[in-house]
């Protein structure tokens, strides 16, 4: 095991830190989804389970087959973004975030925009939509521990010779380990319970367990076969995930070398050149899709227009279609603060409680769930528990946040629990050793990285409430629509007015992803330089 | 680090106000006088009838919505008994029998009920839910590409599987879209235990099958730049194409509809057991039965009202199309074979 292996001198108050995710995991989580699974067999008793099983060996196959692709795209953009400072990198790292958190019917659109009639829907406009989604999760989550390595040895290994791939391969890639088999086990979830790509852009060869479950669940009312599907989908995606959290929950078998570094410009003319080629390729695989969106919002069968961006305010105003596009924008913006408070406490608190409680582990691990719960079951749940008399939270607007906590804290805990673990102990233990009290040395050495990787968790939380769609449709409101649904609601109903102010509304979200996540980082960059 | 903890007390202290407030609200809004009506995302109604609603009444209309129909349903049936609203509207007739077996409903249907065009009040689930509008989904054409290619319009179901118009026709996966699955019934309600032949012969003939209406009727469909001129949509698109079009808008819409093979959609509302609140619940499924909410539907939500002569805005007497036969089928087979006939559909379609 790693140097950082001393007795760690833990304040007791943040030994009880798990309690925090702990309560919320089982008041906002235990409580919905036992609630719905004992209303499912209340309602019925005879399910069926075979054709359960091929779906999800062929959902395996697919979500494999995308989590390689991913990681492969994703890995080289990562190191680049993650070692270098070049004109654009801000832009670049905030572009690569926004496919993730675009609603998936706004992503489908682009890509039939982009791809036309090249390809027909099935197993590679799948994969293909899944890789450009993913690719954030990757750049994100490996980027932040990768930021951190000393890139001194590798200087090291190629001054003694090492080309860059056997410089990678034999002194950067150990250190990355756990947090490349963490990320990508979460791709793998993300695919393996992928929902609305595989509506839009798949067939018979691509259905999910989810897919399944909302069939079930919304056509045919069977409740208890939903509930032994979503049950099953829980057991594989908690297997998968137990898989990856045994490489990551182990502290990497490398000595820790976790301190800030600056991001340095590229030294020389090839690396200089493999900087720009990456960070272009990385840009136009983005980009292209969401050019093809914006154009569709510039334009209408006459030719170029501004119409659907100056009717943005004015879209069936004096109807209860409640609140116009823009109203949708307050209400994303809202919940999205709220979900990345929420979620950067609850899943920073539950990775503290990893290294502070042999609990913790146990908490954080259950804080893994929600990856694997389809957004129709917890959706329901939220709603039979907290939706309807003597607990209704409906009217406060605090139901739909929720549920975006909860689908966003195992992102939360998967960018922050690698960086965490490999986070040098000594200097905790040196300060002790000089006097600090417990807090005082526990918030010096994990003190400076927990202010940085919380920014950056806090902020891909709210992110992912800015492009819930799932969980939210599920959950009665009365207020303003966020713009997923409402983008979902434009875009079924005819008309070309329709279609352009929703192409119009998504590029709304789309600068708005770009912005947020561009003012996180910048955040995090500032508190790091200092 | 007292900042962090500061941060952390302030969040848990906003989080806790919060609470507080939703439940302290939550108990203001659930007087008599306030009704909560569950409802669909395409639920729209103009705000003027609400507020006609509070000063005829005095009652306040909440109205929340929970995802497609399907969602809403699925959402009422397992809070069935004690629901989260206290009337529900926009369940169809696919969709119907299922509610009325969990008894989400208590019985009761409008004083008004007298007025609805009689076809659309066969069936009530014994008396629990009362019809409000109506629309067909049918195969929508578009003009300007049959005129361009100096093509005969289709005017009937059979013909779709000639070679004339084979690689022609897009429609909707009925196991992920409601015009999708209504067009799936209408072939079993036209074709009896022939309609899996019919399918197959479709799907010889190049039918194109869409994950959702959006993609079919927004990519695929050649009036929106797709190669498809025949689409499976409803009957009121060619009049929505032209109320939801840019200005100045069009005089005439270039779509058409295939008034055979046509299925009828009905929406029903009805008061949910258990809401304690059932009395002015009533009101509520009696003032959308109203002629004045009647009248609104049309433009609102691009459906026919169910309330015999209720007038019609110009662009549907004009445009929309008039079903003569349209075709429908028990919600009680509906609710027995759904699964199956799905299924069917999935082998003979290979999806």
């Amino acid at each position: 095991m790693g140097a950082g292996d001393g007795p760690l001198n833990t304040p007791t108050w943040l030994r009880w830190v798990w309690v925090i995710p702990a309560l919320f995991l089982i008041a906002l989580l235990g409580v919905p989804l036992t609630n719905i699974f004992q209303r499912s067999f209340d309602v019925g008793t005879s399910f069926e389970i075979a054709p359960q099983v091929s779906i999800a060996f062929s959902a395996a196959g697919q979500a494999l087959v995308s989590t390689v692709l991913a990681t492969c795209i994703g890995l080289p953009i990562a190191g680049v973004l993650a070692t270098h400072s070049f004109k654009g990198r801000a832009f670049t790292q905030a572009l690569v975030t926004v496919p993730f958190v675009l609603p998936t019917v706004v992503i489908a659109l682009a890509f039939r925009e982009l791809l036309g009639s090249a390809l027909a829907p099935g197993f590679l406009l799948v994969v293909i939509a899944h890789t450009y989604i993913n690719l954030a999760v990757i750049v994100r989550i490996v980027g932040a521990t990768w930021q951190q390595l000393d890139p001194r040895k590798v200087t090291v290994a190629r001054s003694l010779g090492a080309s860059p791939i056997r410089a990678f391969m034999t002194v950067t890639f150990p250190e990355l380990k756990a947090s490349i088999s963490s990320a990508a086990s979460v791709v793998f979830v993300f695919c393996f319970t992928s929902l609305g790509v595989v509506l839009v852009l798949g067939n018979s060869s691509t259905r999910t367990l989810e897919s399944q479950i909302l069939r079930e669940t919304s056509l045919l009312l069977d409740f208890p076969t939903a509930a032994i599907t979503a049950l099953l989908q829980l057991v594989l995606v908690s297997c998968v995930l137990l898989l990856g959290a045994r490489t990551s929950l182990k502290r990497t078998s490398a000595v820790p070398t976790l301190r800030f570094t600056r991001l340095r410009p590229a030294s020389s003319k090839a690396q200089r050149s493999y900087v720009f080629v990456i960070a272009t390729i990385a840009c136009s695989l983005v980009l292209l899709p969401l050019l093809s969106l914006a154009y569709a919002s510039l334009h209408n069968s006459a030719g170029w227009t501004l119409q659907w961006w100056s009717s943005l305010a004015s879209v069936d105003s004096g109807t209860t279609r409640l609140g116009s596009p823009l109203g949708a924008i307050g209400t994303s913006l809202r919940y999205a603060l709220l979900t990345g408070v929420v979620a950067g406490f609850v899943g920073v608190g539950a990775a503290i409680g990893v290294l502070t409680h042999r609990l913790g582990r146990a908490v954080a691990l259950i804080a893994l769930a929600p990856l694997g719960i389809s957004a129709a079951t917890l959706g329901l749940g939220l709603m039979l528990a907290y939706g309807r008399p003597p607990l209704d939270l409906r009217s406060s607007d605090v139901l739909i946040p929720i549920a975006h906590s909860i689908v966003a804290v195992p992102l939360v805990i998967a960018v922050v629990l690698p960086t965490l673990l490999a986070t040098d102990r000594r200097f905790a233990i040196a300060a002790s050793s000089l006097g600090a009290s417990p807090t005082r040395a526990f918030f010096t050495a994990y003190g400076p990285i927990l202010r940085i990787v919380m920014i950056a968790a806090g902020g891909l939380a709210a992110c992912v409430s800015l492009g819930e769609f799932g969980a939210a449709s599920f959950l009665t409101r009365s207020s303003d629509p966020t713009v997923p649904v409402q983008i979902v609601r434009l875009l079924q109903r005819p008309g070309e007015q329709s279609f352009g102010v929703a192409c119009a509304l998504a590029m709304v979200l789309v600068m708005g992803t770009i912005a947020l996540v561009a003012g996180i980082d910048a955040l995090g960059k500032k508190r790091w330089v200092r | 680090m007292s900042s962090l903890l500061s941060k952390i007390t302030l969040t848990i202290a906003i989080s806790s106000s919060l609470l507080l407030a939703a439940c302290s609200s939550s108990q203001q809004q659930s007087g008599p006088s306030t009704v909560t009506l569950l409802t669909h995302d395409s639920f729209v109604v103009s705000e003027t009838l609400i507020d006609q609603l509070k000063t005829e009444t005095g009652i306040t209309l909440k109205i929340t919505t929970a995802g497609d129909a399907g969602a809403m349903v699925a959402g009422a049936i397992l809070a069935a008994g004690s629901p989260s609203a206290d009337a529900m509207f926009g369940i169809d007739n696919t969709l119907l029998t299922k509610a009325v077996d969990a008894q989400v409903f208590s019985s009761f249907t409008s004083k008004n009920l007298d007025s609805v065009i009689p076809e659309l009040k066969k069936d009530t689930g014994n008396g629990v839910v009362t019809p409000i509008d109506y629309g067909d989904v049918c195969v929508n054409i578009d003009d300007a590409w049959f005129t361009k290619h100096k093509l005969a319009k289709p005017t009937a179901l059979d013909q779709l599987t000639s070679l004339t118009y084979r690689d022609l026709l897009v429609v909707q996966d009925p196991a992920t879209s409601s015009p999708g699955l209504a067009f799936m019934l209408a072939t079993i309600a036209k074709y009896g235990d022939q309609w899996t032949k019919y399918w197959d012969k479709l799907n010889k003939n190049g039918v194109k099958v869409s994950g959702s209406w959006t993609d079919a009727y927004e990519s695929e469909f050649s009036s929106n730049g797709g190669t498809y001129p025949l689409v499976v949509s409803y009957a009121t698109s060619p009049p929505a194409e032209i109320v939801y079009a840019e200005n100045p808008k069009p005089t005439k819409p270039s779509t058409s509809v295939l008034t055979d093979g046509c299925y009828r959609q009905v929406e029903f509302a009805g008061v949910l057991r258990g809401s304690g609140n059932e009395q002015a619940a009533q009101r509520v499924i009696d003032w959308l039965l109203s002629e004045s909410v009647q009248a609104d539907v049309p433009f609102s939500m691009f459906v026919f009202p169910a309330r015999a002569n209720t007038p019609l805005p110009e662009v549907f007497t004009k445009f929309a199309a008039k079903v003569s036969q349209p075709l429908q089928l028990p919600a009680s087979d509906v609710n027995a074979n759904l699964k199956n006939w799905l299924s069917k559909w999935g082998q003979v379609m290979g999806r």
